[in-house]
């Protein structure tokens, strides 16, 4: 194992302590803006692990994705969120429905959850197991986060924070997938913010709020 | 060449029809682009049959199973398009995506993912296509624009885009396993190389199993498995009753197919025993549970949804079955189940125009009102709940005897069980519609004919499957078969 290895692996390892940090700031924040910096701030440090990645593998492929989590995730998306939240001229709170010190509690146990799952795959992997855990981590905010907040735009940032998780753990564990799948995976995700600020628009039209929560007409 | 045909005209068909701004206009270059569309996907299927699989570079390609489901997809589509054009007279809705043309040519974008769903030689693009069918529809299930629509538009995005993000993350893991038994990172997403690595490499069986875990939540958010069913009453609700039907009748055969792919791969991998359960827990849950909300339902094209729920947990034990009749009943049924559902939500739809409602208590005695409507619902139901002599008895037929075969009694009696709920709960809910004192009056009594039509069309084709399959359809439904093998 050369010097460039060893050192890419400590370099993920501990930026994985970052993300955590994210993570663990995004469920207290409660202003939508400050949670989408954050969401850029995460993509950010995501870029970095794909660079690290194609360092020490000698990838030229992961330079193109590199550039373009930049672009999309750490540029483009958070600029859409930030306009969106000016043309929507909805209240900029969150309105979590835990208390700050709730939040801390799940994402910290959420946090032991993941260093438990990926104990035992880190081995057969050859990935730092706290970039793996981070990776299961982010899965497991996002998904907390679609299920506590009640702004439509919050579950969008949710959703996006849970594909940053699923990106993030194809990254490790398989350096990416082919140039093409990913190219077509960042398609879709940039078509499916658009449609879901389209029906953002839409929601707070019909029904003037955009707290998804009450958007209970259909049942049974 | 001819492979590309059936992507490039429903593309070209998306813009094109964009520039028609006039209703009669749209839906004069929508019919024909349809037919030119239909026509190069009979070409495609014919090609694969009388040549062979079809392939252009590493992404796209035809095989016998991919065939058998573009079949359905060119027959149930070209029913939809020919209701469509007589359908839209009624309503032009308020709003941007809201209009006739963006009508057709979304009906076209949604096509052309379907299309790509089932001629993705890779994994990876399947998914990408997958997540397609999500985007391309969602304004469709928005289109009215009312306080329904909306909620049920966004629910079905949020719910599918995440229940999807599973698949991906399924895909992910699989790519590892095969990455790691040593298949060529550029092939190791590519379905025939798997089917070929995994009998001579050793994959970790352990990966194997944990990604046909994640895909077959992800897929089967799409088709509808409960418990993660929740966006599909409120999408096939809401929608306009064409999109209904395409909801129902393809979308949901589409994320079934991938499933298959997926299933194929794994139980030569790992051996069926895995796989198959979680198809049969999948199935049966989905069966019972949907089978028991029929009972209670109110709103008539919920009711319909349920019952697609309900079918595709019997494609799904089927499959799980496996054996010659629990496939070749499980291919069967879902294009029986497309055709029976079509009939029933185009019924649904002149329901809807008539008393302006589909709820089921405000509407009675229906079959004095609307004699024509009221015929295709009760031939459409006859056939949804698997009586002779039409198509779906067959096909559910194939898939007991299977079961019976193996000995799975616990499968049969619960199957069978479920069978009467949901026959009881339709004659219940039919027979409060046709009978008693009419309420309210039509509009329209008569049908126009592009609506008799599609459900004479229907109607005649599941009556002539319940009498006897045709013999080319036979042969590609074992063309399909032995592509799984």
């Amino acid at each position: 194992m050369g010097l460039v290895a060893i050192a890419t692996g400590k370099f993920l390892s501990s930026f994985s302590v970052f993300l955590f940090l994210t993570v663990l700031l995004m469920v207290v924040a409660r202003r939508i803006s400050t949670s989408v910096l954050l969401f850029s701030l995460q993509s950010a440090i995501i870029t970095a692990e794909v660079f690290a990645t194609g360092v020490r593998e000698r990838l030229p492929a992961a330079y193109v994705v590199g550039a373009l989590v930049l672009l999309i995730k750490v540029i483009a998306i958070p600029l859409v969120f930030f306009r969106l939240v000016d043309g929507l001229k909805t209240p900029r709170d969150v309105k979590a429905s835990t208390t700050p010190t709730q939040s801390v509690f799940i994402a910290g146990a959420m946090i032991y959850l993941s260093y438990a799952a990926v104990h035992s795959f880190g081995q057969t992997v050859h990935v730092p197991e706290d970039a793996l855990a981070a990776a299961v981590a982010l899965i497991l905010t996002g998904s907390f986060l679609m299920v506590s907040r009640k702004k439509a735009l919050m579950q969008m940032l949710g959703l996006l924070v849970l594909e940053n998780g699923i990106f993030l753990a194809a990254l490790l564990t398989t350096f990416g997938m082919p140039l093409v799948i990913e190219i077509g995976i960042f398609f879709d995700i940039l078509v499916g913010l658009l449609l879901m600020g389209i029906f953002t628009f839409r929601i707070r039209d019909t029904f003037d709020h955009l707290d998804v929560t009450k958007l209970r007409r259909l049942r049974g | 060449m001819i492979l590309l045909l059936p992507l490039i005209f429903a593309l070209l068909g998306a813009v094109f029809v964009l520039g028609f701004r006039d209703h009669r206009a749209a839906t004069r270059a929508a019919l024909a682009i349809g037919a030119l569309e239909i026509a190069s996907l009979g070409a495609l299927v014919w090609q694969v049959h009388s040549n062979g699989t079809q392939q252009i570079g590493r992404y796209l390609r035809a095989d016998g199973l991919s065939s058998f489901f573009l079949m359905n997809i060119a027959f149930i589509f070209g029913l939809v398009l020919v209701y469509s054009s007589g359908y839209l007279r009624h309503h032009i809705p308020e709003g941007r995506f809201s209009s006739p043309r963006w009508f057709y040519a979304l009906v076209f974008l949604f096509l052309f993912t379907m299309i790509s769903v089932c001629l993705s030689a890779n994994l990876g693009l399947l998914w990408i296509m997958m997540e397609g069918t999500t985007l391309a529809s969602a304004l469709l299930v928005g289109f009215y624009n009312t306080e329904g629509a909306v909620e049920a538009g966004w629910k079905y995005l949020i719910v599918c885009t995440v229940g999807i993000a599973f698949a991906l993350f399924g895909t992910i893991v699989l790519y590892l396993a095969a990455v790691q038994a040593g298949v060529n990172p550029a092939a190791a997403l590519d379905w025939v190389a798997l089917m070929d690595a995994v009998p001579r490499m050793s994959f970790d069986p352990h990966l194997v199993k944990l990604a046909f875990v994640f895909v077959i939540v992800g897929y089967g958010t799409k088709i509808g498995f409960v418990p993660m069913h929740s966006w599909l009453p409120d999408a096939h609700a809401e929608a306009p009753t064409p999109i209904s039907a395409l909801l129902s009748a393809v979308l949901l055969n589409c994320a079934m197919y991938a499933v298959m792919r997926y299933d194929a791969i794994v139980s030569r991998a790992t051996g069926p025993g895995f796989p198959h359960t979680l198809l049969l827990i999948f199935g049966l849950l989905s069966m019972v549970v949907a089978g028991l909300l029929i009972l209670v339902q109110r709103n008539l094209k919920r009711l319909l949804a349920y019952s697609s729920v309900e079918h595709m947990g019997i494609i799904a034990i089927g499959l799980g079955l496996g054996g010659p009749l629990g496939l070749f009943g499980a291919l069967l049924h879902t294009f029986n189940h497309s055709v029976a559902k079509s009939l029933l939500f185009f019924g649904a739809g002149n329901v809807r125009h008539n008393f302006g409602t589909l709820r089921m208590d405000g509407i009675s005695g229906m079959s004095r009102t609307l004699p024509q409507t009221s015929a295709a619902l009760v031939v459409g139901s006859l056939a949804i709940v698997g009586l002779p002599p039409f198509g779906l008895f067959i096909s559910e037929f194939a898939i007991l005897s299977e079961a019976f075969g193996q000995a799975r009694f616990l499968v049969v009696a619960l199957v069978l069980v479920m069978l009467s709920v949901v026959f009881g709960g339709f004659a219940y809910h039919l027979l409060r519609l046709l009978g008693g004192e009419p309420s309210g009056v039509p509009s329209s009594s008569k049908l126009i004919p592009s609506e008799y039509t599609v459900m004479g069309v229907a109607a005649l084709c599941l009556l002539a499957f319940g009498a006897r399959i045709p013999h080319l359809f036979g042969v590609l439904l074992q063309e399909a078969i032995a592509v799984m093998r």
